[in-house]
């Protein structure tokens, strides 16, 4: 598709989206106005809420302090899944001994782990860290083995051929290589991630924005409690659009009509 | 000989690391605090003995029973509502966006909206599960139907199909095998829904056997219903990979 074409296309989709996004919110505010208890949250409500909201401590701390430790787990997870990951695409043993390990963590619903890691680790950050990190392990490890199986054999053989040393093969084919996959494994473990944190909040009560949002919505403030909602929901499409952004920006050979289409 | 060598290959790893982390968990749950992990073997006797009551059968219908409800509202509606959307191009380009935020939304965020809203029963727990599944199958049911090739429709329409003929000979078999995807995908996040409403709504089913074993310190109450709950997701993604493979041999 020429430049044009991708212009035309988006001002022509703009319009409907935002009839569609009014007529929803308009949807929305009518039916909880005429329905539902007046604690009920609002799209109006939602906005006047957003003010006090931003300047909250609680939200603002809690905010900070599950984002950041979204990130330390997902480095965690980074690390080791990726060597698990690279592990299990180069090895032909060491897929067919752990891969039933990595499809059992795979498939386990996260929120299973919850009063194990609370038992471990009692109710404290460092439960909610062990939560990320298992939700997010899995979905790297299997990405990134399937990035390293997928690449071609002839660029080792050439590799070989020409004398290279094994570990050189593994940073300068099988890494950039396996890039891509990579990437798309980051995408899924950040919002597993985030899924991760907020649920181990809501499970040991410690402070974050998934406590927040608990607290609100038990108090009756659903209007702030939705305000949170909106930033995690951002967050999670924010990454995506990151990563996106950066598979078609330095990763431009890969699956080029996939991503855009 | 080569062929025997070849099974040994394939199947003495997965046995034997299988075989090794059995021993660990065991050796391992001897030598630490029971608070902190018990041995396997004690693990299945617990699980045994809820066998062997039937509370164990009990919680399990009780969670399959949500399970089950809300999969099948989320089939019914994301289906049929995914192949309206690929086939009025107007509504589709309307709503695609918030179709993927949606889709992108941790939707365990709004538990505690549920809860306070509808409260305790029956009907928020299939909500929530019907939440996590319906957005799979809808998200894969349109991106299927959006990549019909538009001369499927017009040689439809050249030969005076009409509406409903073009959806049952066109439309609903090109994009089923997508939705199929779809389904696998829901299945997984549906069985993370319903063990999130027993845990943060009311405790119910499998949810409930763990939440009263973790109160109790019992650890290996936590495992067994752990063990239970990933045997069930096993079996769960193995029929929806079977369904998804299934259709997808029809896929053009």
């Amino acid at each position: 598709m020429s430049v044009t074409a991708i212009d035309q296309a988006r001002t022509s989709a703009f319009r409907p989206r935002l009839y569609a996004g009014i007529a929803i919110l308009v949807f929305w505010e009518v039916v909880v106005r005429a329905f539902a208890p007046a604690y009920v949250a609002t799209p109006i409500g939602i906005v006047l809420a957003v003010p006090h909201v931003l300047v909250d401590r609680a939200f603002l701390l809690g905010g900070v302090i599950t984002l950041a430790a979204v990130a330390e787990g997902l480095v965690i997870a980074l690390i080791f899944g990726t060597v698990l990951g690279l592990v299990i695409g180069q090895s032909k043993l060491a897929d067919r001994a752990l891969r039933q390990y990595i499809n059992a963590g795979y498939t386990l619903p996260m929120v299973v782990v919850l009063p194990l890691v609370s038992l471990w680790f009692g109710y404290t950050g460092a439960a909610r860290l062990a939560t990320i990190v298992f939700a997010a392990l899995f979905s790297i490890t299997v990405n990134v083995a399937d990035g390293a199986r997928s690449v071609p054999q002839e660029y080792l053989e050439v590799a070989r051929s020409f004398r290279s040393r094994s570990w050189r093969a593994l940073f300068e084919i099988v890494l950039p290589a396996s890039t891509p996959y990579f990437l798309a494994g980051l995408r899924l473990a950040a919002g597993r991630a985030l899924i991760g944190a907020v649920v181990a909040e809501f499970f040991t009560a410690i402070p974050g924005l998934g406590y927040f949002i608990l607290y609100n919505s038990r108090t009756f403030h659903h209007n702030e409690a939705f305000v949170a909602v909106l930033l995690l929901a951002a967050f999670g499409v924010g990454f995506d659009v990151l990563v996106n952004w950066i598979t078609r920006r330095y990763l431009p050979w890969y699956r080029r009509d996939e991503l855009t289409g | 000989m080569r062929r025997g060598h070849d099974i040994a290959a394939r199947y003495a790893p997965p046995v034997l690391s299988f075989i090794a982390g059995v021993v660990a968990w065991e050796v391992v749950g001897r030598h630490t605090n029971a608070a902190f992990l018990v041995p396997l073997s004690e693990t299945l006797d617990r699980l045994w003995d809820l066998a062997l009551s039937g509370e164990l059968w009990s919680q399990l219908a009780s969670s399959l029973s949500i399970f089950a409800v809300g999969f099948v509202l989320a089939l019914i509606v994301g289906a049929p509502a995914g192949m309206l959307l690929a086939r009025v191009a107007m509504l589709r380009r309307a709503l695609d966006i918030y179709i993927t935020i949606a889709y992108a939304t941790p939707l365990v965020a709004l538990i505690p909206f549920i809860l306070s809203l509808m409260g305790f029963g029956f009907a928020p727990k299939v909500l929530v599960v019907f939440l996590f599944a319906v957005f799979p199958v809808l998200y894969n049911t349109v991106e299927g139907a959006r990549s019909l090739k538009p001369e499927l429709v017009e040689v439809a329409r050249s030969f005076r199909s009409s509406e409903w003929a073009l959806w049952r000979e066109v439309m609903v078999p090109y994009t089923l095998p997508f939705t199929m995807t779809g389904v696998r995908q829901a299945i997984g996040r549906a069985l993370v829904g319903m063990i999130a409403a027993e845990f943060f709504l009311s405790s119910t089913g499998l949810g409930q056997l763990i939440m009263s074993a973790s109160q109790n310190f019992d650890t290996a109450g936590v495992l067994a219903a752990i063990l239970v709950i990933m045997v069930l997701g096993l079996v769960l993604m193995r029929i929806g990979r079977a369904i998804e493979l299934h259709f997808a041999r029809w896929r053009v």
